[in-house]
């Protein structure tokens, strides 16, 4: 009898052991990356459950399909209380203000004449002559000259460990990788590119998104990634570059090169991909833009729990 | 002794069991999407379906493959929000069929354009009878795309309920779409406009 209890502890006892280490296991293969994506998953539900609560029950009342039954079990609901999801269309606050709608709109409908008329011509030559790896290595190089955005942005952010991936990457790229022009940090060293703009160093600092614009050419952006933008550009090495040493036409050229092969690569499949399919495209990409910068923005916040 | 022996055994059996099958149930969305994907990607590898003439073809086996894991009712569902229980069972099914088309064709013309991406699952949270599925596309370019699965286990089955790509939303993002639509107009200017754009869709392909 006590072989046999003592036999049931041990069982038990690897089984827990075994359990403890496969969610162990789960939690650390992803290289750093799950860590910020669990707790990411679970912030909204936190935030979003009370205001949900009342209306999804609403909604599920409402219904007369077989899915009834399902929102209807005790079990489920309190879990549906706490799903991310909003059912509360009127109720929901806007993700931003647009007061501009009107004006933005005009933008938005040049810009994307813009784009199928002017950008995506010149960029499908492009792509026609300079082979794909040549545009991946071209746009290598320009990311490795911005490296000053994304190091200060880390150090404004409080990621030191970030602006020493990227001091690091930096090194490694312009010596081992042909002046940026490869991304050996990234193969060999699996160093990951910090995508830190000063957007996000504001948003960081607590500041408001404030009003919905749409810039000529430039796209969606708000007032504080406007300032962003601004911010970029003040820390961007090229702009300094062409403010002393180029004319206004070579410095823009610059800039349009960089756009055009950064569109070439994948920025216009990603801006057909959002609007192509909306039903209302200037919304479509409104939200799209919103929901994208404030998953940025969390992912930067998550960097700094670590 | 020999009773003693049995039910000592018996509880074993028990313990182990309920700690055990948990692990069990854990990598089911996850497998199922996976599997899904790898049969998609089957189809899209097969070269016997490859080249410009057989797009349709191969569109159509694509769809049929990957389809079944989507929950097109409860996307709708959530697309529309507060305005779905307003609709009538026959409003509901129209506006579920009218959605389910617009996701087609959105998403099927995308893969006319595989080469070679890869898809790896990053981690997986399952609460009940939700799960949340992370997943990476890998280009051949070395560019991730980081992709979430939001997962619903309908009676004995685990469906697609929102996908959620470089943390835009797709239901979310049709659902701000539909709301602005109907801030300013009616549900059925809001039907009109989506029939428009399906018609708009089919000419060019056809």
């Amino acid at each position: 009898m006590r072989r046999s209890v003592l036999l049931m502890f041990f069982f038990i006892f690897t089984i827990c052991v075994c359990k403890a280490s496969v969610r162990a296991e789960s939690s650390t293969i992803p290289e750093g990356q799950s860590d910020e994506t669990t707790q990411e998953v679970k912030t909204p539900i936190i935030n979003k459950a009370n205001e949900d609560g009342e209306l999804k029950h609403t909604v599920s009342t409402g219904q007369s399909d077989n899915t009834i039954q399902e929102n209807t079990s005790p079990a489920n609901t309190t879990y549906e209380d706490e799903e991310p999801v909003n059912y509360d269309v009127e109720e929901e606050p806007p993700l931003v203000k647009d007061p501009l709608q009107s004006y933005n709109r005009a933008i938005f409908t040049f810009n994307d004449k813009a784009y199928h008329y002017f950008i995506k011509p010149i960029y499908t030559g492009y792509n026609s002559m300079v082979p794909e790896k040549a545009r991946v290595s071209v746009r290598n190089f320009f990311s490795n000259v911005k490296m000053p955005v994304r190091f200060f942005n880390c150090l404004f952010q409080g990621e030191f460990k970030g602006a020493g991936t990227e001091l690091a990457r930096f090194v490694i790229n312009s010596t081992v990788g042909v002046a940026g022009f490869f991304d050996p940090a990234k193969s060999k060293f699996h160093l990951k590119k910090q995508e830190r703009d000063f957007g996000q160093t504001l948003a960081k600092h607590k500041m408001n998104s404030g009003v919905y614009i749409v810039w000529p050419f430039l796209g969606p952006s708000t007032v504080r990634d406007t300032i962003g933008l601004a911010g970029d550009a003040a820390l961007n090495p090229l702009s300094w570059v062409s403010y002393f040493f180029l004319t206004l036409p070579e410095g823009f050229g610059n800039y349009a090169y960089d756009t055009v092969n950064e569109v070439s690569l994948d920025k216009g499949q990603t801006y057909e991909s959002i609007t192509k399919p909306a039903i209302d495209p200037y919304i479509a990409l409104q939200d799209a833009y919103v929901q994208n910068r404030i998953k940025k923005i969390k992912e930067s916040e998550l960097c700094l729990k670590k | 002794m020999n009773f003693r022996k049995i039910t000592s055994a018996l509880c074993i059996g028990i313990l182990s069991l309920a700690f055990i099958s948990p692990l069990l149930w854990a990598g089911e969305p996850g497998k199922l999407l996976m599997e899904t994907i790898d049969k998609g990607f089957a189809i899209l590898k097969e070269p016997s379906l490859k080249g410009d003439e057989k797009v349709q073809e191969r569109r159509q086996k694509l769809w049929e493959e990957v389809s079944p894991i989507f929950n097109f009712e409860e996307m709708s569902k959530r697309a529309l929000g507060l305005h779905w229980k307003s609709r009538t069972p026959e409003g509901k099914k129209e506006f579920v069929e009218l959605f389910t088309s617009i996701i087609k064709d959105a998403y099927i013309g995308k893969t006319d354009t595989y080469s070679g991406e890869k898809v790896v699952i990053i981690s997986e949270k399952q609460d009940k009878k939700y799960a949340t599925v992370q997943t990476k596309i890998i280009t051949n370019k070395g560019t991730e795309v980081s992709v979430d699965y939001n997962m619903h286990n309908n009676p004995g089955k685990w469906t697609i309920y929102d996908v959620t790509i470089e943390g835009v939303s797709l239901v979310n993002n049709y659902r701000s779409q539909f709301n602005n639509i109907l801030i300013k107009s009616s549900y059925k200017e809001l039907i009109q406009k989506i029939k428009a754009k399906q018609s708009k869709e089919e000419t060019p392909t056809k």
